[in-house]
């Protein structure tokens, strides 16, 4: 018998209580990750402090997270929609892939456009073979009640063979010596830089679509019915709510955020469409999502954490030679233990009275 | 000259079946008792790399193969701590599990890339592997492979001939009544985590040490991911699911084979192949019986009693 | 007198400065794309790195994993904001991010491998592997019954198809009527599909299988059936003992530290190396014991002759697929056509999609 048990409490944990619960967790799965750089011989206090130095350390480093925020941050965006209804959306990966497909079509077919027509446009493609990725599990699940994780996980694979095709084939740059890319894009293509930062005004669209689905949630009748949906699926049905239609809602909504990771990825920071693009901004978008609860403000500086470590790894391999997979390590652990604290939420420990 | 391709390839769809089956196996085994683990990929990939190296240090591929399972345990054990202790959700900690499985493995098995391991050799079971068509098909891999043939019935039998394996659905079906007849939930479902995880890690080893005798990053590339989907596919019954992976170990192994034939269709598209199959034997096998077969608690936690 | 001394004592700081500087250890940084586990092509790279590391007054390190495009950008920007004296990125798609970088950090000396781009503190190298290719395919074309030869491939760019033409082409030139079968993996190291690709190639007849992807999974193949196989990268034969031929090797050691002793002295330029047989900077491996004295005297001499200049490989008369003439008799192909190859030669059966 174990000296404590678990009692449920009276009331949920509250925001400093849960904010204590997330603070240890995060220590717990650093400790054990410095564990793993111990393993290896890598001195392990010097090992997490190279990494947040990388990651946060200065200014360019801050940039770089930034960076690499932004994509992540509109899948987990996506994510977080499909999951509010309790809709396993692993898709991301996919959906974000066909986004940049659609929005490097349209830079190509019509390079010519002005800035303020081929942008728009580019992100309103993006936005559509995005969620017409995601469209295809809600339809599979909602006729033939195929599970949406599979479906979703294997059009991942589909969507990245597809990309390959296209840039291995009909859309290889002349000039590229053979190599798998598309040409860069024009001008009228790019969407630019914030000032003389190295960001770009992508950040500006994770501000304006946070907005938008925070408000969605909060203050449109179909958010609060998809929340409700996915607390309760029974209770929906009997309240009459269309869960079916919302299930298809929400998984187009979700893979059209991830698409337009993937054009903002394509058009800001890559300029070109080419395999490399695809670095599994989707998964982390998954862990990103969950850590955030689902909240986008939240999100927000879960996306920032995980770009962090993304970048900071980089530093790691440099100055310590650790593998890169080290970074998918502290990811699972993270995810893991902050998994574990929310049992916390609901419940309290107590010690076992003798006798 | 075709036939005997034809033959090559179902024997080949056997072999590259396996490492699945044994992985679809073990998510029956665990979905059954009621816990949905989509770890499997990461279980399986440390299981590899345990294989693998222990075979390299002791120089036994089988002390390799029963320690891969082990290690698959103790990486499931995790998914057990965080569902079943700590009511953590279990499709997250499954993915969660998965992300840990591939960054520790690729952590820890850098320096292991590119050496060599004994391992199993194909070995033709004398008298079966004479008889014609059958033969050449079944009996002529290696023992793993033979391993998993015996293991397929048993675990039928032990899901409907003992009271252990019975007990298991009970917990998976209906944990309330469970409960009120005296089956303790937890212990059952942490049966079905551990074994689940000793198989889908014998699933991972197969591939360090039989399929090829070698250790890399990503070894597993995405078999544990369609292991879970060929549960659903096999409607949760050890049988079905040999069908089930040794279609899929086919289409994989079919579409080298039409380029080798020298077929003009792109690479990419011929790739894609097992992926669309996998999504379209979901949707046919889903549409035919929807998820009534599937564990009536499946993912769902227990509250834990005062 | 006192100005004197003053510029004496000046002299000699100035002098003890410069030796200061002399003393200062180096810093190398590589760029690898793959992870240096995939024992292959970052792993080659990585060996030629240690021979660097083995300098005295040089450190190293690299970042392995580096996608290609904005994160490789980063990566070189924070080398080169840590000091590094000199870059290698071995990968195409780091050849533009490069040239940003370098034009950022003039005093840093940047090589890209594998690409044309230049600057004026920019080079490029790579090496010329495609005649260690053709060697091998004169060895497998001596030693192949069927006349189908087995050609594991990896993702169809450039550096693979110019490969299998090589090879091609060096197993026509010993045995006009081999013809060799292509299977795309799209992987550089997953040894479970590189091996099935193998065993689909030996399902349809072949009895040498060569090999583009990293991993020592299709030697296994050809050991398992009792055919031969050539490897690649380095010699493969501890995994194959009883089927491997021979191997197109890379040696990337002797070349790096020369570069990086240039760059220490202090009289490196940028240039466009595309060493070869001749530097070896590739290689064939040692035969193995099947094959027998009359191929390898011929194989030795063509290697003379290549190293020597004598034989460019890719000269006309040469045709693609269709039978078509694609480089006329007597031409040779330039660095940048043959930089760009995307068309099979006649007698490859495959796509190059």
């Amino acid at each position: 018998m174990l000296p404590m048990r678990v009692a449920k409490r009276q009331e949920p944990l509250g925001y400093w209580g849960s904010c204590v619960v997330l603070s240890v967790a995060l220590l717990l799965s650093l400790l054990l990750s410095a564990g793993m750089l111990a393993i290896r011989g890598t001195p392990p206090l010097e090992g997490i402090l190279t990494l947040f130095r990388g990651a946060f350390g200065s200014p360019w480093a801050l940039e770089d997270s930034i960076l690499k925020a932004i994509p992540i941050y509109l899948c987990a965006l996506g994510v977080a929609v499909a999951f509010r209804l309790k809709i396993w959306n692993i898709g991301a990966e996919g959906q974000f892939a066909l986004g940049a497909i659609g929005a490097t079509w349209v830079a190509l077919s019509f390079p010519d456009w002005p800035k303020f027509a081929l942008l728009p446009a580019m992100a309103a493609m993006a936005c559509l073979c995005g969620g017409f990725w995601g469209l295809i599990p809600a339809l599979l699940r909602q006729k033939f009640r195929a599970n949406e994780i599979i479906v979703t996980l294997m059009l991942n694979y589909v969507a990245i063979l597809f990309l390959d095709y296209l840039v291995y084939g009909v859309w290889k740059d002349p000039a590229s010596f053979g190599f798998p890319m598309t040409p860069v894009f024009t001008d009228g293509a790019i969407v630019g830089k914030i000032g003389t930062s190295s960001i770009n005004w992508g950040l500006a669209h994770c501000i304006l679509l946070g907005l938008v689905i925070w408000v969605f949630f909060r203050f449109t009748r179909l958010g609060f019915e998809v929340k409700a949906s996915g607390d309760n699926v029974r209770a929906a049905r009997y309240a009459g709510l269309p869960y079916n239609r919302l299930v298809v809602l929400v998984l187009v909504i979700s893979g059209a955020l991830a698409g337009w990771a993937g054009f903002l990825e394509a058009s800001a920071t890559v300029h070109r469409l080419q395999p490399s693009i695809m670095v599994g901004y989707g998964y982390t978008a998954i862990v990103v999502a969950w850590l955030a609860r689902l909240n986008p403000l939240a999100i927000g500086f879960a996306a920032l954490l995980l770009a962090g470590l993304r970048v900071g790894v980089e530093s790691l391999q440099l100055d310590l030679q650790v593998p890169a997979a080290f970074g998918g390590i502290i990811e699972g652990l993270v995810l893991l233990t902050v998994l574990a604290g929310g049992l916390f939420t609901h419940y309290r420990l107590v010690w076992r009275r003798p006798g | 000259m075709t036939f005997e391709i034809l033959i090559l390839l179902l024997a080949a769809a056997v072999q590259s079946g396996t490492p699945i089956l044994y992985a679809t196996l073990g998510e029956i085994f665990t979905e059954k008792s009621g816990v949905l683990n989509l770890g499997v990929e990461g279980t399986m990939i440390l299981g590899a790399l345990a294989g693998f190296v222990t075979a390299r240090l002791t120089g036994s591929p089988l002390l390799g193969f029963f320690l891969a399972g082990v290690v698959g345990s103790l990486a499931t054990s995790i998914h057990g701590v965080v569902c079943l202790i700590f009511q953590g959700n279990q499709v997250v900690s499954g993915l969660a599990l998965t992300i840990l499985g591939l960054g520790l493995a690729n952590y820890l098995g850098t320096g292991y890339v590119g050496l060599s391991a004994p391992g199993f050799d194909p070995l033709p079971l004398p008298g079966l592997a004479a008889i014609p068509l059958l033969g050449p098909i079944f009996f002529r891999h290696d023992i793993l492979v033979y391993c998993s043939y015996i293991l397929v019935p048993l675990i039928w039998l032990f899901f409907t001939r003992t009271r252990l394996g019975l007990a298991l659905r009970a917990v998976g079906e209906y944990p309330a009544a469970a409960t009120a007849a005296g089956l303790s939930v937890a212990a059952h479902r942490w049966l079905g985590v551990l074994v689940g995880g000793f198989l889908m890690g014998l699933g991972g080893a197969y591939l360090s040490l039989a399929y090829t005798h070698l250790w890399t990053s990503n070894l597993t590339a995405g078999r544990g991911w369609i292991a879970v989907a060929l549960v659903i596919f096999a409607f949760w019954r050890p049988g079905r699911a040999v069908f089930g992976a040794y279609l899929f170990g086919g289409i994989m192994a079919l579409q080298l084979r039409l380029q080798a034939t020298g077929t003009q269709v792109p690479s990419s598209i011929l790739l894609m192949l097992p992926y669309l199959l996998t999504v379209l034997v979901l949707v046919f096998s889903s549409w035919r019986r929807g998820s009534g077969e599937a564990p009536a608690a499946l993912g769902i936690n227990e509250e834990p009693v005062d | 007198m006192k100005v004197l001394q003053v510029l004496a004592v000046l002299l000699l700081l100035v002098m003890a400065g410069t030796v200061q500087a002399a003393e200062k250890e180096l810093k190398v940084g590589f760029v690898y794309v793959s992870p240096i586990g995939d024992a292959g092509y970052s792993y080659a790279h990585d060996v030629g790195r240690q021979a660097v590391e083995a300098l005295d007054g040089v450190t190293t390190s690299y970042v392995e994993s580096v996608p290609e495009g904005p994160d490789a950008e980063r990566v070189m920007l924070n080398m080169a904001r840590k000091g590094f004296d000199v870059i290698f990125a071995t990968s195409f798609g780091y050849m533009d991010p490069m040239l940003k970088v370098a034009k950022q950090f003039p005093d840093i000396a940047f090589l890209h491998c594998s690409g044309f781009k230049m600057a004026e503190n920019m080079g490029n190298y790579f090496g010329r592997m495609y005649q260690a290719r053709y060697l091998s395919g004169m060895v497998a074309g001596a030693m192949t019954k069927s006349n189908i030869l087995g050609y594991a491939a990896a993702f169809p760019i450039p550096e693979v198809i110019r490969g299998i033409n090589a090879f091609t082409l060096g197993a026509q030139a010993v045995n006009p009527e081999a013809t060799v079968r292509v299977v795309w993996t799209k992987t550089w190291y997953d040894p479970a599909t590189e091996k099935e690709a193998a065993k689909s190639l030996l399902d349809v007849g072949a009895d040498v299988i060569a090999q583009h992807q990293d991993s020592p999974g299709p030697q296994e193949a050809a050991e398992e059936k009792g055919v031969y196989s050539i490897g690649y990268n380095s010699d493969m034969a501890p995994f194959a003992p009883k089927a491997h031929l021979t191997a197109p090797i890379w040696k990337w050691g002797p070349y790096y530290v020369k570069v990086v002793e240039e760059v220490r002295q202090g009289n490196w330029k940028p240039e466009s190396a595309w060493p070869g047989l001749a530097e070896g900077i590739v290689d064939l491996a040692p035969f193995g014991a099947m094959v027998p004295q009359d191929v390898r005297d011929r194989v030795t001499a063509k290697k003379a002759e290549i190293a020597a200049g004598k034989d460019t490989i890719f000269t006309g008369p040469i045709f693609d697929q269709s039978g078509a003439v694609k480089v006329a008799e007597g031409v040779a192909m330039t660095d940048a056509e043959m930089l760009s190859m995307s068309w099979f030669v006649k007698g490859v059966v495959g796509t190059t999609e």
